[in-house]
């Protein structure tokens, strides 16, 4: 689970300093599956490196499964980042040298663990790219970069997914594919995921919806509330 | 909106009782379109006079059985041949906006804006339902949502469209 409070990010260019992320609150439960939604610049990509320990708060709590990571050292914080969270970039992040085989078991030799074949060979099948193990990402089209990178995020059996627009630059039809995918992946394994998107087709996998604006929640709806779908359509038009 | 001739496809697969035909038809439609007994009932009377289907004996539970006729089979592959056109004024909403210019209605921008919200609340709806689909593996059912949601979206950026016109 993940309990944040008062979570502020400034970011100094220069002598400025600039507010990114103004007091957040927010807590999701282990399972959920959580989705962020707000303008460009709103600061959700930020909220999702502060959770995913790639870059430190100004102040505030962030709790991981329990463990306050703010406190933690430089290389506490890698371990727990290795150990419990998988990331699914917004512009995929493939490393361009690696494989696809090479890029999938990444996270694990970063972490000195061997990859088990049948692992591999299960989350292959699951994102559908049994037989590309030997390609490398530019010989990939974009929806099968993406799922290479969520069978990285999930080969070390993460708790908790952050994805970062992971349909962002997808057709439809692949954008609906990779949501089946993570659905499934959902369903089946239990992972926290928290979804940064813009695309309303993709709100509707969540069971909650983030409303942020400027550096602050100002909304959330949950799905089984009542007007759940009046709220957001009323937000978003 | 062809009851009849998804009766026609339910009964292609083997006879059935009109309580099972009203079950079979909602699971087709994964409970999206419920039936009542009464609709099932006059609709197999409409089959039974144009010979498509036939009553069989009744079952141990003294329930009517009906069987489909080769007549049947060859109107449900007459029908399952036949393209579907797609009028202008299909959509009401075309219509409303018509009649809204003809009055000079001068509420058109928010009768536009309810319009895309009522879009929005069914593009979640369905991508909600599209997730289930996908999950219980019925990919027949995933293809049509996808093919709404295309349609949805489509209306959404004519919405846009005549929302920057006015
Ligand atoms: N390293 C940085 N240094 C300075 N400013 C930054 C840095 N990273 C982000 N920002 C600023 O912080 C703000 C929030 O950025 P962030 O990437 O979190 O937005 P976002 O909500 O993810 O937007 P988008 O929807 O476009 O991805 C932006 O104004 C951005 O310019
Ligand atoms: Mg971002």
């Amino acid at each position: 689970m993940i309990n944040v409070v008062s979570l502020t990010k400034d970011y100094k260019t220069g002598k400025e300093v600039v507010p990114v992320l103004k007091g957040v609150d927010l807590s999701i439960k282990a399972g959920e599956f959580v989705c962020i939604m707000g303008p460009s610049g709103s600061g959700k990509t930020t909220l999702l490196h502060l959770l995913g320990g790639l870059d430190t708060p100004t102040s505030g709590s962030i709790q991981i499964n329990g463990k306050e990571l703010t406190s933690q050292s430089e290389k506490n914080r890698t371990l727990l980042r290795r150990k419990e969270m998988g990331f699914v970039f917004q512009n995929y992040q493939l490393l361009p040298t690696l494989t696809v085989y090479e890029n999938i078991i990444f996270p694990l030799h970063a972490d000195g663990k061997k990859a088990s074949p049948g692992d591999v060979d299960e989350l292959l099948n699951a994102v559908e790219l049994k037989g590309y193990e030997n390609r490398f990402p530019h010989e990939l089209s974009g929806g099968q970069q993406q799922r290479v990178a969520i069978a990285r995020s999930l080969i070390h059996q993460p708790s908790i997914l952050l994805a970062d627009e992971p349909t962002g630059n997808l057709d439809r039809k692949r954008s609906g594919d990779i949501l089946d995918l993570l659905a499934k992946f959902h369903y089946e394994q239990k992972q926290t995921i928290v979804m940064v998107t813009h695309d309303m087709f993709a709100a509707g996998y969540a069971d909650r919806i983030i409303l942020f604006k400027d550096g602050v929640i100002e909304a959330e709806v949950k799905r089984e509330d009542e007007d759940y779908a009046r709220f957001l359509a009323r937000f978003m038009a | 909106m062809s009851v009849k001739h998804s009766l026609l496809a339910l009964l292609y697969e083997k006879p059935r009782h009109g309580y099972e035909l009203k079950t079979g038809f909602e699971a087709l439609v994964e409970g999206l379109w419920p039936l009542n007994a009464g609709q099932v009932y006059t609709t197999l009377d409409r089959l039974e006079r144009d010979s498509f289907v036939e009553s069989l004996s009744h079952d141990k539970k003294d329930r009517k059985q009906y069987t489909i006729t080769q007549a049947g089979k060859e109107e449900l592959w007459f029908w399952l041949n036949e393209p579907v056109g797609r009028s202008l004024f299909k959509d009401e909403f075309y219509i409303k906006f018509l009649c809204a210019s003809h009055v000079s209605y001068d509420n058109k921008k928010s009768m536009i804006r309810d319009q895309k919200e009522t879009i929005l609340k069914d593009i979640l709806h369905l991508t909600h339902l599209r997730k289930q689909m996908s999950l219980s593996g019925n990919d027949t059912m995933k293809l049509l949502i996808e093919g709404a949601l295309l349609h949805l979206e489509a209306d959404m950026k004519w919405l846009e469209r005549i929302e920057e016109e006015l």
